[in-house]
């Protein structure tokens, strides 16, 4: 690592959800803040960084992101198990894409790390006139599954950013705010600062 | 101050001993402004302006291409002095003086000097060794202090006293035409001109007088006289003009103490001095002078350092040398993409102050820097020759020389419509020429982008005729080819208006529909023939009905419904279209594009099974690869977790197609169609793009996320003519290394080596034999267990043991004690080992899948 650290928790998230919920788009609405109507599909598994401040710490948000198509499912459930937080994205116009939700649920129960931070988002809440999963269905799925719930919509910039403050201070709270410091970094895997990192084999350390 | 003009000049402080920095009224300019104030200057002097000296048949060449090349004449003119001028900027006397002369030096086409061309040959030829004792005046040429002219040509006239420094690259073999480039103090440059000394009757004048008074100027190293030699001695009239120590290709033009300080001794950008600076270890050596030191810093490690004090905030605090540096960094068009935004959007840099980033970027750019000035130094052609020096002089330690000059000294063109059109018996339409001969021209020269060849060629390629085809069998397959397509497409659309099937069945073709909608609507979309919404949706449940769509978006879609239809084992998989959609832009006719499609799927169908074991067993092989040729790297990545390659998926899934630009991508995929060296030459292009960003990531990456990331941002980035080049130079070096230690294997204690693990005898086996022949055979259910096992091997990165110990891991025991033997009778030395993976990548056949392979393991509904 270069000598200056600028933040001082690492949070790792992982956006999982069918192809063309609007993965990406979250992303580059919270990372980047903007919006790309046409986008590319991700092919394989990428990531942006944004620090932001939570109790007047400085952490920084390390994002995962990954294709969506259920054929690349063996390549990125590889990534599962490095993450602190998962968000959950389906399409609040696609009702394939939300009925899905529960498989890629237990595809986290299976390869994820025991007690990692979820959330549940519904993309694309803009468009009403095209809605086929109604925000009651979508709480209620959620409350089944015990995570928390919201809708946004990357491209009116709704609630992208409340999403991710959310499940960043779920994970500050359940990692770093009840654990003795000593043992913050075996237990749980989050850095404090430095090094360490990306569980699962495939990558460790941070950007 | 900046040019006589510029009304900031008088606001400016006065900053000695730096240079004048870009003032911003100098950059607010408009290109309106511009205009006019050079017509109300030339105006005022009234008459035209003075021709001291002249050169005819200086070029700008605007593309690769010859004939676009623009014949010009380079000048130094004065017009009328310092009548519009009150103040002057600087204390140095010879800078005022240059400007009460006036001088510009300036560059006219040929062609836009119409009566004054006289003129300007007479002044040409004019005895040079001082001006023309009479006036000899022409038309004003347009002063522009930019290139990025309004004027939309590319003439030019700057003020002597605007150009900070002349890049001048005398010919050589390499680069056949001496040219000069000319830099602004305000950072910019003008495009090089190009002196065509051997048309150039001043030139040749010279040349002959000079000869006649010396007869050893050409022997005595000081290298032969041309055109820019006598540029540099009209300014040296007028101005100052010093050669820089540290480049010796760099003439500043009157330098300030601070410009000659930064271009006097400091060190070049060396990859440990970057590091240094980066890390802050260049105070770790202190020394007397170490304050001195900091000023005598290249520019570069000035900037760099400046970036690490504190990237942006600071940059303007420091000198202004490293300011106008960081400048040039900042509308560097060579540089990333995102070092661009980083440094032109403080916003975005104050949200993420992503110091790291900019850390690694500009480990990068410095690179290219580096490189940049070590090309310049080895100004000369490669021939193979050296290139096998090169190669053979250390097998272990790697290091291959950008390869770059060695494209020039190819002089490969592309394959023309009518040299394809040559290759044939013009009655039979046969092939006259054998395929490998044909292959290699497209693999060295590729095909013509402009002239339609591509459209007939690929069908070639891609395996739709047959090398030996006559022109009345292709036309038949044709025919029965757009039949057999116009049947399929019925099928699927039975299907979808009957819904036919199961209901699984059903359920997984709306699914499939669905991706494939889309994913069209978001496949290269940037192109012209797939961009736009014209025509209505067909659908109105589709998510695009609002937008609309176009014709060759709905071709697109038909052929991935039909493919989906047509491979139901496989079916339809994101990236897909990113592999049709060349061969669609190529071709426009959809039942023609499928069936080049088709071929093209069989090769890469691996890539899109379920379990992902074609895409493992590649990156396993790019790991060997790796291992193989540049054990040094190999080691870093190993340290990193990286090994198992996976920063490569996307490159590999679709083929480069998202690191590169359409016009590349054709380019590319003709070259590795031909098979020309390899089924799996991709692989070499891999590793040359690896190998090229090999010191960034050994000095510079710590950690696996930081590698994906730096890999990942390369798209864009990689010039593909030379990766292709050091790749073929990777191919053959690998090649003859395996060569070679085959040959060792003969002798009798290590030929164990050489004896590869036997599959076990209950399981058939996909791995690759000995032979190289390509896999093949069915799968049982242990074998895709070991499949899996394999995974675990990559995923979690393999230990430090060996190749050998991996495959070990993926086969029986009894083969990891072999593995285990060789290992051990290797010893300490660290043989190399030639894995089955590795040796595939010396056959030229197509790696295609077993149609029962892909049955298992497709993941389509079909299996």
């Amino acid at each position: 690592m270069a000598g200056t650290r600028n933040y001082d928790f690492l949070i790792k998230l992982l956006l999982i959800g069918d192809s063309g919920v609007g993965k990406s788009c979250c992303l580059l609405r919270f990372s980047e803040d903007s919006f790309t109507p046409s986008f590319i599909t991700t092919i394989g598994i990428d990531f942006k960084i944004r620090t932001i401040e939570l109790d007047g710490k400085r952490v920084k948000l390390q994002i995962w992101d990954t294709a969506g198509q259920e054929r690349f499912r063996t390549i990125t459930t590889a990534y599962y198990r490095g993450a602190m937080g998962i968000l959950l994205v389906y399409d609040v116009t696609d009702e394939k894409s939300f009925n899905n939700i529960r498989t890629w649920f237990s595809n986290v129960e299976q390869h994820a790390t025991e007690g990692v931070n979820k959330i549940l988002i519904g993309n694309k809440c803009d468009w009403e006139e095209k809605r086929a999963v109604s925000t009651e269905q979508g709480q209620a799925l959620a409350d089944e599954l015990g995570i928390p719930f919201m809708e946004v919509s990357a491209k009116s910039n709704i609630n992208v950013e409340k999403a991710f403050f959310s499940l960043a201070s779920d994970i500050k709270k359940r990692i770093v705010d009840t654990q003795q410091p000593q043992a913050q970094q075996q237990q749980s895997g989050v850095q404090v600062g430095g090094a360490g990192g990306m569980a699962g084999g495939l990558g460790k350390n941070c950007c | 101050m900046a040019t006589p003009t510029s009304p900031a000049a008088q606001d400016a402080p006065a900053e000695p001993p730096s240079p004048p920095s870009p003032t911003a009224s100098f950059y607010d300019m408009s290109d309106d402004e511009e205009g006019g104030y050079s017509t109300i200057r030339h105006s005022k002097t009234g008459k035209g302006v003075k021709l001291l000296y002249t050169k005819s048949k200086v070029y700008v060449h605007p593309s690769p291409s010859a004939k676009d090349n623009i014949p010009g004449y380079i000048a130094l003119i004065q017009q009328k002095p310092g009548l519009e001028r009150t103040v002057s900027a600087t204390p140095q006397s010879s800078r005022i003086h240059a400007e009460r002369n006036g001088l510009l030096l300036a560059w006219v086409p040929e062609s836009s000097l119409g009566s004054a061309s006289d003129i300007y040959t007479k002044v040409e030829l004019a005895d040079g060794d001082s001006p023309p004792k009479q006036s000899y005046l022409v038309p004003p040429p347009p002063i522009t202090t930019a290139h990025s002219s309004s004027l939309g040509t590319y003439a030019f006239a700057i003020p002597l006293t605007e150009i900070f420094s002349i890049l001048v690259r005398p010919p050589s073999v390499g680069w056949w035409f001496g040219s000069v480039i000319i830099n602004t103090r305000a950072g910019d440059s003008f495009p090089a001109l190009f002196f065509h000394d051997s048309e150039c009757q001043s030139t040749i004048q010279q040349r002959k007088k000079l000869q006649r008074e010396s007869l050893e100027i050409s022997a005595s190293g000081q290298g032969m006289f041309w055109g820019g030699d006598e540029v540099l001695r009209w300014l040296k009239r007028y101005v100052t003009v010093e050669r820089s120590v540290q480049e010796p290709n760099i003439y500043l033009i009157e330098p300030s103490e601070a410009d000659k300080l930064s271009f006097g001794s400091g060190g070049k950008p060396t990859s440990d001095n970057v590091r240094n600076v980066l890390e802050g270890k260049a105070k770790d050596h202190p020394s007397p002078s170490s304050r001195n030191k900091d000023a005598q810093m290249d520019p570069v490690m000035q900037a760099l350092k400046s970036a690490r004090w504190n990237f942006l905030e600071k940059m303007a605090q420091v000198t202004t040398f490293t300011r106008r540096t960081a400048q040039a960094v900042a509308e560097n068009k060579n540089l990333p993409p995102q070092v661009r935004r980083l440094l032109q959007n403080p916003q975005v840099q104050t949200v993420s102050d992503e110091f790291d980033s900019a850390r690694l970027y500009l480990a990068r750019w410095a690179m290219g820097i580096a490189e940049q000035s070590e090309r310049e130094k080895n100004q000369r052609m490669w021939t193979a020759k050296d290139v096998l020096d090169m190669e053979d002089s250390e097998l272990g330690e790697f290091e291959i020389v950008d390869a770059e000059q060695m494209s020039l000294a190819d002089k490969r063109k592309p394959v023309t419509l009518k040299e394809w059109n040559g290759f044939f018996n013009s009655r039979t339409g046969r092939l006259e020429k054998t395929p490998d001969e044909v292959k290699e021209r497209i693999f060295h020269g590729g095909l013509n982008a402009d002239d339609g060849v591509r459209k007939e060629a690929y069908l070639f390629l891609l395996g739709v005729y047959e090398w030996d085809s006559s022109e009345e069998e292709r036309d038949a397959k044709m025919n029965s080819l757009r039949d057999e397509y116009i049947r399929l497409k019925g099928a699927w659309w039975e299907r979808m208006v009957d819904e036919q099937g199961t209901l699984e069945e059903r359920e997984w073709w709306k699914e499939q529909k669905m991706r494939i909608e889309k994913d069209v609507h978001r496949t290269d979309r940037h192109i012209p023939l797939f961009a736009g919404e014209d025509i209505p949706h067909p659908d109105p449940d589709s998510p695009f009905a609002e937008s609309g769509t176009n014709v060759h978006m709905e071709q697109m879609k038909d052929m991935l419904l039909t493919y989906n239809e047509y491979n139901r084992d496989l079916g339809y998989v994101q990236g897909m279209s990113d592999l049709l959609a060349p061969i669609y832009a190529i071709e426009q006719d959809d039942a023609v594009a499928f069936w080049g499609f088709v071929h093209f799927m069989e090769r890469m169908e691996r890539n899109f099974l379920r379990d992902q074991s074609g895409m493992r067993l590649q990156l396993l092989t790019l790991d060997h690869l790796c291992q193989f040729l540049d054990p040094k790297l190999y080691d870093h990545l190993q340290k990193l977790d990286s090994t198992n390659f996976f920063f490569f998926f996307r490159m590999l899934l679709v083929w480069f197609k998202r690191e590169f630009e359409f016009t590349d991508i054709l380019r590319m995929w003709e070259g590795l169609w031909t098979d020309y060296l390899s089924s799996n030459f991709h692989l070499f292009l891999a590793m040359a793009i690896l190998e090229k960003h090999r010191d960034v990531i050994i000095d510079h990456l710590k950690g696996f996320d930081e590698v994906l990331k730096y890999v990942n941002e390369l798209s864009g980035t990689i010039d593909l003519p030379s990766t292709m080049i050091r790749a073929e130079a990777l191919f053959r070096r690998f090649q003859r290394m395996v060569e070679a230690i085959d040959k060792k294997s003969n002798f009798p204690i290590p030929t164990v080596r050489q004896r590869l693990p036997q599959p076990p005898s209950e399981s058939t086996t996909t791995r690759p034999g000995a032979d190289g022949k390509p896999r093949q055979a069915s799968q049982s259910s242990s074998e895709s267990a070991r499949r899996s096992a394999n995974l675990a091997v990559i995923a979690s990165g393999p230990g430090p043991g060996s190749s050998s110990s991996k495959a070990g891991a993926s086969t029986s025991g009894r083969e990891r004690t072999t593995g285990d033997a060789i290992a051990q009778g290797i010893g300490a030395e660290k043989e190399k080992v030639i894995s089955p993976e590795l040796r595939i990548l010396l056959s030229k056949e197509l790696p295609k899948l077993d149609k029962h392979e892909v049955r298992e393991h497709g993941g389509g509904v079909g299996s």
